[in-house]
């Protein structure tokens, strides 16, 4: 049996083609966000199904998750992502029991139990200073592309210290330590700890290993260290982790048609 | 027409209504359709909610929504108006002992710009006079009491000062030098008694040491005296103790509406009727004997339905407990939409739905009660019977709603669900409920499904 997980995110829209028989992706693939939400899904869906040379009639069922899920109405159902990362996380990584993920607009911590249900979880939408915005208002405000912001906080040997806890203003801080002297990789490894320490507060009680970060922002190399040094633990990042969403989401729309729900 | 329970927006209501007078319903003074509300009173977010289609539910928004006009009926009729502020069910008990007396609760303002959608413009009023958005939105109640077009200037104003959060504090302090003079009475913060101190029980299953108790009957005596002299006649034990059997009816039908409703198999009563209410227990919606007759009609409506099975949410619903008031109604729907019922609540006043023990000197068995307020104690205490209501209520999840502003629940809500974890192990959220909460709906929608998600997959642990 074959199911589709669509994660329409903030940023991007993920799809994932998922043979719940065999337990395996059969096809995944990403697009940039836009206004009409469920054209760029649906042209992805169709996208993905063309690669993996399959009919929409083959397909027994599709959920939407992520921000724009409801404006996914070709979907059969919908499910939250807090429920999608954790069955996609679950599946790549069965040990796992709390899960970071950063995306580019909200970021959420999740409490597993054994066999990958959620026991909890706390989310930040209401601040930016936690999630991959901020990244994104630093790589424009430096005109530099996410993989070159990674690399530069990569040379970092002293990180700065980014006081303010708003991203507007953090931005003024930002261009006056560089203004001071600050060396460039310190400010950016700066704005990592910072985002990990937001995400660190809101992970509070949650946090019992192993923790696994996932979303967009997981790919950002050296956030997984800056998570590990507020959380004190390893931080594993997720095996393509901004696909757990849309691969829970597969996973869980064929259990929620076999079983009536999930 | 389908005339089974089941909830109706304001279109749904106006087919409803005619149906209902077609039937012969009979309404007190302050009845009509649901929608005049919105033409006369601009209360716009009525638009935007469902309620519920049963007779009894009219009766209960068309009380609640005349508060106002009632009041002011009330004053032209010669009663004398008591604001009652930063009081959840103490002194509205003693000012409605007294005939010709009317209490009613200034702070519940704070709903206005909720129910007209910001359009009476009273938070950016409250902000003019210096108290922004950084407070409570209570803040509403400043411009209320400056442009008289809300409720009636009263006779008399009462306000406790102690333990009182201090957004609420310094609003009502900017009200004084605005010219509003307040009788202020103390409360202080309930403590546990120290091992060698005499301790007294509370309502509640609490306890405070007994000199607590004393100073807040000494308090109250004050008080007392002060309505006396406003209504022309001693406030005397006597008076106050068929006033507190009065307001024990009023909680007595509370505490059966609250079983019946959070204990049935499904839903027989919206959310959001619950909460409102639940809500007539601080002041009687300025008038306790239609207090009695509206909750009357709302229990037999859902004794009614309970016992033919009829219900307005599946029992398949997961089973929330709710605590503190939202500042937005459209959050009740929300949940409900969403897959949620309501088994239990804490909307910051329980102290006000336990009886007022009777076999006490009536201030003495007050002072008590006042002790017992939730929000004049630590929160752990608040928390522990949350757990407890919980565990009562069979609930799946607790949502804690924080007002925006409001410093009384600064770290509440954290430790509220902190003890629910460790306790009961629910799962539980903290969701921040803004006046208008339209453009948050999907976040708030996002919190809610996902703990409803949550809770639902436990089931089949």
């Amino acid at each position: 049996m074959i199911c589709a997980g669509i994660d329409a995110g903030s940023r991007s829209i993920k799809a994932v083609l998922f043979d719940t028989d065999r337990m395996q992706v059969l096809a995944s693939g990403l697009t940039d966000q836009g206004v009409e939400q469920e054209r760029l899904a649906a042209e992805l869906f169709k996208k993905l199904l063309r690669d993996a040379g399959l009919e929409r009639s083959q397909i027994f069922s599709v959920v939407a998750t992520g921000y724009g899920r409801n404006t996914v109405h070709f979907a059969d159902t919908t499910i939250t992502e807090i429920t999608c990362h954790a069955r996609g996380v679950h599946h790549v990584a069965p040990d796992a029991r709390t899960i970071i993920e950063i995306g580019g607009q909200d970021s959420k911590v999740i409490s597993l139990e054994d066999g990958g249900r959620v026991r909890d979880f706390a989310m930040n939408d209401r601040c930016a200073a936690g999630t991959g915005r901020f990244l994104e208002m630093v790589a424009t405000r430096l005109d530099m592309n996410w993989e070159k912001l990674a690399e530069v906080a990569c040379q970092s040997k002293k990180p700065a210290l980014i006081s303010n806890m708003c991203v507007v203003f953090a931005e003024t801080e930002i261009i006056g330590l560089l203004a001071d002297g600050k060396p460039l990789p310190d400010v950016v490894a700066g704005v990592q700890n910072s985002i990990a320490t937001r995400v660190s507060a809101l992970a509070g009680r949650f946090v019992s290993p192993p923790v696994y970060f996932t979303g967009g922002v997981a790919l950002q190399v050296g956030m997984a260290r800056a998570l590990e040094e507020v959380l004190a633990c390893p931080v594993r990042v997720a095996p393509q982790p901004q696909f757990t969403g849309a691969l829970g989401a597969a996973i869980l729309a064929g259990l929620s048609r076999r079983q009536g729900g999930l | 027409m389908n005339t089974s329970p089941r909830k109706l927006n304001l279109d749904g209501w106006d087919d409803r209504y005619e149906q209902l007078r077609r039937e012969g319903l009979r309404e007190p003074a302050y009845g009509g359709p649901l929608r005049r509300h919105v033409v006369r009173e601009k209360d716009f977010r009525l638009e935007q909610l469902q309620f519920d289609n049963s007779a009894a539910a009219l009766r209960l928004w068309n009380f609640l929504l005349t508060e106002n006009e009632r009041l002011h009926q009330a004053r032209a009729n010669g009663d004398k108006i008591v604001g009652t502020m930063k009081d959840l069910g103490t002194v509205p008990v003693m000012a409605y002992a007294l005939p010709g007396v009317r209490a009613f609760y200034p702070d519940g303002a704070w709903w206005t710009p909720c129910l007209m959608e910001c359009s009476d413009r009273l938070l950016q009023q409250a902000e003019a006079m210096g108290i922004d958005a950084s407070f409570c939105p209570v803040r509403a109640m400043l411009p209320a009491f400056e442009n008289g077009e809300h409720f009636p200037r009263p006779d008399l104003l009462v306000c406790s000062t102690g333990a009182v959060c201090d957004d609420f504090s310094a609003i009502a302090q900017r009200l004084e030098h605005l010219g509003h003079s307040i009788f202020w009475w103390e409360i202080p913060r309930r403590r546990q008694p120290d091992p060698q101190e005499a301790s007294c029980a509370l309502p509640g299953n609490l306890f405070a040491p007994q000199v607590q108790v004393d100073c807040v009957r000494e308090e109250l005596q004050r008080v007392a005296q002060s309505l006396g002299k406003l209504a022309g006649q001693p406030l005397d034990d006597q008076t106050l103790a068929g006033g507190i059997r009065k307001a024990n009816e009023v909680r007595r039908l509370l505490q059966a509406l609250r079983t019946t409703v959070y204990s049935a198999t499904a839903a027989p009563l919206p959310a959001l009727e619950m909460l409102v209410a639940e809500m007539l227990a601080i002041h009687f919606c300025s008038d306790r004997e239609e207090t009695i007759a509206v909750l009357e009609d709302l229990l037999a409506e859902v004794q009614s339905r309970v016992r033919q099975n009829q219900f307005v949410i599946g029992a398949d619903a997961v089973r929330v407990f709710w605590v503190n008031p939202v500042a937005d109604l459209r959050a009740m729907n929300l949940l409900e939409e969403l897959g949620g019922r309501i088994c239990g609540s804490d909307y910051m006043f329980t102290h006000a739905l336990d009886l007022i023990p009777e076999n006490l000197p009536p201030l003495d068995a007050l002072a008590r009660t006042a002790l017992a307020d939730p929000m004049v104690g630590p929160t752990a205490d608040r928390a522990g019977r949350i757990v407890r209501e919980c565990q009562a209520g069979h609930a799946e999840a607790v949502v804690v709603s924080r007002i925006p502003g409001a410093s009384h629940c600064a770290r509440e809500g954290e430790i509220i669900l902190e003890t629910v974890r460790r306790k009961i192990g629910i799962p539980a959220i903290e969701l921040e409920i803004p006046p208008v909460c339209d453009a948050m709906l999907p976040t708030l929608g996002s919190r809610l499904q996902a703990l409803i998600e949550t809770a639902k997959a436990r089931r089949t642990k």
